[in-house]
């Protein structure tokens, strides 16, 4: 074992150690992995897995959605800008998706966000019919995740 | 020998001030709590005024909060709800806050609020009116309170 060696070594643990921390959501009791794209601007990846995990523990079935419809999520803004949230699709992608979550409104905004976007994630995989109201559906999603999770008084 | 206790010396420096720095870093109650504002108009101070007006008044409230909590963050408001749940809002694309359903507009206007399965408050942030010992008072007594918040759903919890 020589000195590059053990350089090579703990370059790729540390490597590992940072992937780990920001750029993948591991969950092997739920059976759950969730990669997050590299954030270029705004708050850093961290603020994507508080939010997860503050549904993990606080809305299980919001949480299990979101690990069978939701593959990846990507922290910068997008269609959404800054402060909203995508879900982009097409009809050869049948897979767990990606959903495009801005951080930039805090906690509170990151896990509506995400509810909501998992919402047009499940209606795309449930095959909705054209000229649903797809929208009205998610935005009373993200309200209901709000008004049960926020203590204020 | 003397270069490692150097270094060791410098880490700990660097870690102290990383962590005084950018939170609430109470080395004699082991007691660390991030704080996240906005990087230019956010103002950390205010925040550690409401942690140690907790500190200095309420022990056993400060426990709870260092015990409960690990983040605050300031906010433009809290919200407990989606006003774009109301079709007529998403149509307007603007809504007026007095006009929301009134817990809608009591969350809008809280000084504080937790989230359920975090161990996050988050603050207000202060409004031109706001006058700090006020803010303070105000905050104060909104981390003892949601403090308890978290303890509760933390100890409430089915495991």
């Amino acid at each position: 074992m020589t000195r590059s060696h053990l350089a090579l070594g703990a370059a790729a643990l540390l490597l590992a150690v940072l992937a780990g921390r920001y750029f993948v959501w591991i969950d092997p009791g739920a059976r759950c992995m969730i990669t997050i794209r590299p954030s270029l601007v705004g708050y850093d990846n961290t603020a994507i897995k508080r939010a997860l995990a503050t549904l993990q523990h606080a809305s299980p079935g919001d949480y299990r959605s979101v690990c069978t419809h939701v593959g990846t999520i990507n922290p910068n803004p997008a269609c959404g800008g800054f402060g909203g949230g995508c879900f982009w699709h097409h009809q050869g992608q049948r897979g767990r998706a990606t959903i495009d979550v801005s951080t930039e409104h805090g906690l509170i905004w990151t896990v509506a966000v995400i509810v909501h976007e998992t919402c047009h994630a499940r209606q795309f995989h449930e095959g909705r019919p054209p000229g649903f109201d797809l929208e009205h559906e998610c935005y009373g999603e993200d309200d209901r995740i709000m008004r049960a999770l926020v203590v204020f008084e | 020998m003397k270069g490692a206790a150097a270094l060791a010396v410098a880490a700990l420096v660097i870690a102290w001030l990383w962590a005084s720095g950018f939170g609430w870093f109470d080395v004699t109650r082991f007691c660390r709590i991030a704080i996240d504002v906005d990087l230019l108009e956010g103002d950390r101070s205010a925040v550690r005024a409401a942690i140690d007006l907790v500190r200095r008044e309420d022990p056993a409230a400060y426990r709870a909060l260092c015990r409960w909590i690990d983040r605050i963050q300031e906010e433009h408001h809290c919200q407990a709800g989606d006003p774009s749940a109301d079709p007529e809002v998403r149509r307007a694309q603007w809504y007026n806050v007095a006009t929301l359903e009134p817990t809608l507009r009591r969350s809008f206007e809280a000084p504080a609020c937790y989230v359920r399965g975090s161990r996050i408050i988050v603050l207000r942030r202060p409004r031109t009116e706001d006058a700090r010992p006020t803010l303070v008072r105000a905050r104060a007594e909104a981390l003892t309170r949601l403090a308890v918040a978290s303890q509760t759903f933390w100890t409430s919890r089915p495991r």
